[in-house]
């Protein structure tokens, strides 16, 4: 029995940055990298069926760089014992496409019974690689999860979502199945630096794209249904505090609308 | 060797106290005198079943202690020297309970001389007179031991009816069971069998005293016409007294004497009774107390113990993961209240007193490892819901001011137990969300507040001159900031004051910029050892990296655990806290004051640089100095009231629908009559109490306002336009490196 938990590196932008030269991005100069937020749900999710159940395996998995080893090590501080982590040159901005297809490569050699991925990650907040893992797979799919009532060898997991207006969207689908797991299903647990530490000696399985029988040409193939042209900081508007009497203020605000009646 | 010190004076005196044709040999205490055989026999075989239950006892309390986990103890002999030193003077009894500790001066004092007076008797009559014929207790060594014996027993029942008196009438607070983590419906509220114990254990004492007096008298009645007791009677003052109360109301000399057989019979039992059961009682405090007392650590609160990260579990979360030390010091607790009394979360109703902590954890050891065999697993649990359980809200409700460790009579240790309960709690990831937060926030960015590393110097940037940066130039002091000194809109102005403070003092100074890290000090007592370790390592990697002679920071969170925890990792600095380098610098002239301030002040003792480091004058120094008018808060110096935000409690929110302890110390500043300012010497602190006294309603009554401003008010440097226009800086040695060479 095992759940595999795909967790991501995200890039969070500072204060102050700069966009690369081809503005088609940030300067990774002005990231800080961290986990993505909803991955520590999704993986507390599979952390706790592993520990209601015996003989269940959680294994986390992430697509990036050395670095994003880190993310995995945090992971294992928690529970399991043991990642996969894939990366190639090619993958370097790769499309969510093309990331479902290296994590397909990977359902295909590991066979979980269940997939548990963040609703999004919050750099990009595109929220396709999950559903896209399961259209790859042909697997059923339930996004935006927020309840979980399922234990291993059940044939089918009950599930809940949360709607507008405070609806609740009870659900049974069909395991195995892919899940999208939202923030604040679970209290996800604090990874000690004495765990991360002791996470290090957990191997973890490092795959290259040809490990996985996959080449750079598969990547592009998949491609994606769209491509970034540029990015940029809009410009701001400005807000300002109006002070003094009702009088006074009444009568700034006549001054502002007038002055942008005239700039319009 | 005591009897030959003790014979040459009985010689001396002999000629001058023992009436000429007696026999000194006579004038001495009868003991058996007309017992029959079986009543000798039975006394003896009760008084070795007596001392074979107290020693079984005391087996099974070694038992207990070795049952915790190992720890080596370094200078013992001079524990043992304090520990005497604290008994002679009784100090640690007396503080903050002038009466209650010289009643039980009284006590320990009266106790101690009838013990030894007793174990003469015993040392004479059934060890080295049996073994050797010698005899030394007669004569007029026998006469002053009498009259000294009586004058203890004296002072024994007068302390002890003291504190009848003050448990009944005075209805102390401190003295009330009732707990504040447990509700009035669990049965643990109140632990009445507690007060029980109290009064029997007074009551044994005071019947013992009481007894022996009456017994005493009852001899010299029954002897009276025998001229070696009765014209000896004025040395047993208190006996004689009674003597004659005898007689008047018609004791004649054989009812004495069947008064004396029941007395001593009752007096005897009860003696050994109380023996036998020292080691299962309250009383066993009278061992428990020394040896916790000769155990103290140095800095208990200020230098928390290293934790094994590559052991297979970190913390306490069972009564057998805490050390031999900490049982006995569980064993040690007299219930006296002080630290009840003293502690912050206690007085705001958290659920938390040091008494009943330690209380709790007493009573889960004697339950479960006082044993022949050890209970399972399980049982031994010490953190939970249950009785003789700490519950986690208790443990997080601490802010480890060290209130409690420091006024503790018997010198018991409550942070370090907290803490390692935390570190336990902070392995299986039990804590408050904010709390995890601000430590992911620290692990991933260094600070606490989640803010961007490069951010740390922004204060800087409205200062008009460049701070050096310390990593790349040598500087004579660098200064460590601290996470709040660098974030805290409110503190980001003490710190550009101390830039210029120092700038115009002449002090060639600089910073770490974004390298500097949170030093640490909250995340070990908040119970992420891993973390802190990583943290003190980082911070020492970097400051390894730079030249420079001293450290100082206005953090004393940070200054606590660079000054004692630091060395632990190979991080040996001379530091200072902020406020002894401004007395320093005010004293000689390095600072020069254009005013004085004629403000009525309060000052707050932050726990960190006070209790913990004794930083208590230099802040005052100061402030006299500046010419304000010091008035001190009913709680000061060693008693300062903590303002909540220790041991990591700033990260966590205290609930609205309680008091705060930092509204609670601001009410208290409030009481003083024209207060001007409250003087604060620490960012948390400054933090809290702004907070506070708008919560209190106190934002139009007075200012919070850091040391450090008013100096810079006093130094008037605002009215200069800034301190290039001023000229050459105050106070600017020539020669120095003077920081001003880089101003703007």
């Amino acid at each position: 029995m095992k759940i595999l938990v795909p967790v991501k590196q995200i890039g969070v932008v500072d204060e102050d940055f700069e966009l690369r030269g081809d503005g088609k991005d940030v300067d990774p100069d002005f990231l800080n990298f961290e986990a993505n937020e909803w991955d520590d749900y999704s993986y507390e999710a599979a952390l706790q069926i592993m520990e209601a159940a015996d003989g269940v395996e959680v294994v986390p998995v992430t697509v990036g760089p050395d670095d994003a080893e880190d993310v995995l090590r945090r992971c294992l501080a928690k529970g399991g014992e043991r990642g996969i982590r894939v990366w190639d040159d090619a993958l370097e901005d790769a499309s969510p496409a093309a990331i479902v297809q290296v994590l397909a490569k990977v359902v295909e050699k590991e066979q979980p019974d269940m997939v548990f991925t963040g609703t999004l990650s919050s750099d990009r907040s595109y929220a396709q690689t999950g559903v896209g893992l399961a259209a790859a797979l042909g697997w059923p799919h339930a996004a935006v999860i927020t309840g979980i009532e399922w234990k291993p060898g059940d044939p089918k997991a009950t599930l809940l979502r949360e709607l507008e207006g405070g609806l609740v969207e009870q659900l049974s689908v069909n395991c195995p199945v892919v899940l999208t797991i939202q923030l604040g299903i679970n209290t996800p647990r604090y990874a000690s630096l004495r765990g991360v530490k002791q996470a290090k000696e957990k191997p973890v399985e490092d795959l290259s794209l040809a490990d996985l029988g996959l080449s750079g040409d598969d990547l592009a193939a998949a491609g994606g249904s769209f491509r970034v042209r540029r990015m940029y900081k809009p410009e701001t508007g400005q807000a300002e505090l109006i002070e003094g009497t009702p009088a006074e203020q009444a009568a700034r605000l006549v001054e502002i609308i007038n002055e942008l009646k005239g700039a319009a | 060797m005591c009897i030959g010190v003790l014979k040459a004076p009985t010689t001396f005196l002999e000629t001058t106290v023992i009436e000429a044709g007696q026999n000194p040999e006579q004038v001495t205490r009868i003991l058996f005198q007309d017992f029959p055989a079986w009543m000798l026999v039975s006394f003896y075989v009760v008084a070795f079943c007596a001392i074979a239950v107290f020693l079984y006892g005391c087996y099974a309390q070694v038992r207990k202690y070795a049952r915790g986990r190992s720890l080596s103890k370094d200078g013992l002999w001079s524990g043992i020297k304090r520990m005497i030193e604290a008994l002679l003077t009784h100090r640690t009894l007396r503080r903050r309970d002038a009466e209650a500790g010289r009643n039980h001066a009284l006590i320990f004092f009266g106790f101690v001389l009838l013990f030894i007076g007793t174990s003469t008797i015993t040392l004479e009559y059934d060890i080295l007179e049996p073994l050797t014929g010698l005899k030394f207790w007669y004569g007029s060594f026998y006469l002053w031991f009498s009259l000294i014996l009586d004058i203890a027993g004296t002072g024994f029942v007068i302390g002890l009816l003291y504190m009848m008196y003050r448990r009944k009438w005075l209805a102390l607070p401190k003295l009330d069971y009732r707990r504040p983590d447990r509700d009035p419906s669990d049965p643990d509220y109140a632990r009445d069998w507690y007060r029980l114990e109290d009064w029997l254990f007074l009551w044994a004492l005071v019947l013992l005293g009481v007894t022996g007096f009456l017994l005493e008298a009852a001899r010299l009645v029954w002897l009276q016409n025998d001229p070696t007791v009765w014209d000896y009677r004025w040395w047993s003052p208190v006996g004689a007294i009674v003597a004659y109360g005898y007689k008047a109301v018609g004791l004649t000399s054989a009812g004495a004497g069947d008064l004396r057989i029941g007395l001593w019979w009752f007096h005897g039992l009860l003696a050994l009774t109380f023996i036998a059961v020292i080691p299962y009682t309250k009383a066993k405090h009278i061992v428990t107390a020394m040896a916790s007392l000769a155990l103290r650590d140095a800095k208990p609160a200020a230098h928390l113990p290293d934790a094994d990260l590559t052991a297979k579990k970190v913390g306490a979360d069972s009564i057998t993961d805490f050390t031999w030390k900490q049982l006995l010091n569980f064993d040690a607790c007299t219930k006296c209240g002080r630290c009840h009394e003293a502690c912050p979360a206690n007085a705001t109703g958290f659920p938390l007193s040091p008494r009943d902590l330690i209380l709790t954890l007493r009573e889960l050891s004697n339950a479960t490892l006082e044993g022949i065999s050890m209970p399972p697993q399980d049982r031994l649990a010490a953190i939970g819901d249950g009785v003789n359980q700490v519950r986690p809200e208790t443990l997080w409700s601490c802010r480890t001011c060290a209130a409690c460790v420091e006024i503790c009579p018997v010198g018991i240790e409550h942070v370090p137990v907290i803490v390692e309960m935390r570190r336990a709690l902070v392995d299986a990831s039990e804590m408050e969300p904010s709390l995890q937060k601000a430590l992911q926030n620290i692990h991933n960015k260094g600070n606490s507040l989640g803010e961007n590393k490069r951010k740390r110097t922004a204060w800087t940037k409205k200062l008009d001159f460049e701070i050096k940066d310390a990593r790349k130039e040598a500087v004579d002091v660098l200064w460590f900031v601290g996470d709040f000194a660098s974030f805290d809109p409110r503190y980001q102005r003490v710190s550009q004051a101390f830039a210029r403070i120092l700038r115009h003092a002449g002090v060639d100074f600089g910073i770490l910029y974004e390298a500097e890290m949170n030093a640490g000090n909250d995340v070990r007592r908040v119970g992420e050892e891993g973390l802190f370790q990583h943290l003190a390592e980082s911070n020492i990697e970097t400051l390894q990296e730079c030249d420079f002679k001293r450290i100082v920071t206005t953090d004393p969170h940070s200054y606590n655990t660079i000054r004692n925890e630091y060395p632990d990792f190979e991080g040996v600095y001379e530091i200072e806290h902020a406020s002894a380098m401004i007395q320093r610098m005010l004293a000689n002239g390095q600072i020069a004051l254009k005013k004085k301030l004629g403000s009525r002040v309060t000052y707050h003792d932050p726990c960190h640089l006070g209790r913990l480091n004794k930083g208590f004058d230099p802040p005052r120094e100061s402030i006299r100095m500046l010419g304000a008018d010091l008035v001190e808060m009913e709680r000061s110096r060693d008693n300062s009231f903590c303002c909540g935000a220790g041991g990591g409690r700033i990260w966590i929110p205290d609930p609205t629908d309680k008091e705060k302890p930092s509204e609670n110390r601001v009410r208290e500043a409030a009481r003083i009559d024209g207060l001007e300012v409250l003087v604060v010497n620490c960012p948390k602190c400054m933090n809290m109490f702004e907070d506070a006294r708008k919560s209190t309603g106190n934002e139009d009554n007075f200012r919070v306002m850091e040391l450090i401003e008013l100096v810079e008010e006093c130094m008037a440097l605002g009215d200069e336009a800034g301190p290039d226009a001023g000229g050459a800086p105050a106070g600017a040695s020539p020669g120095d490196a003077s920081p001003a060479a880089q101003g703007a």
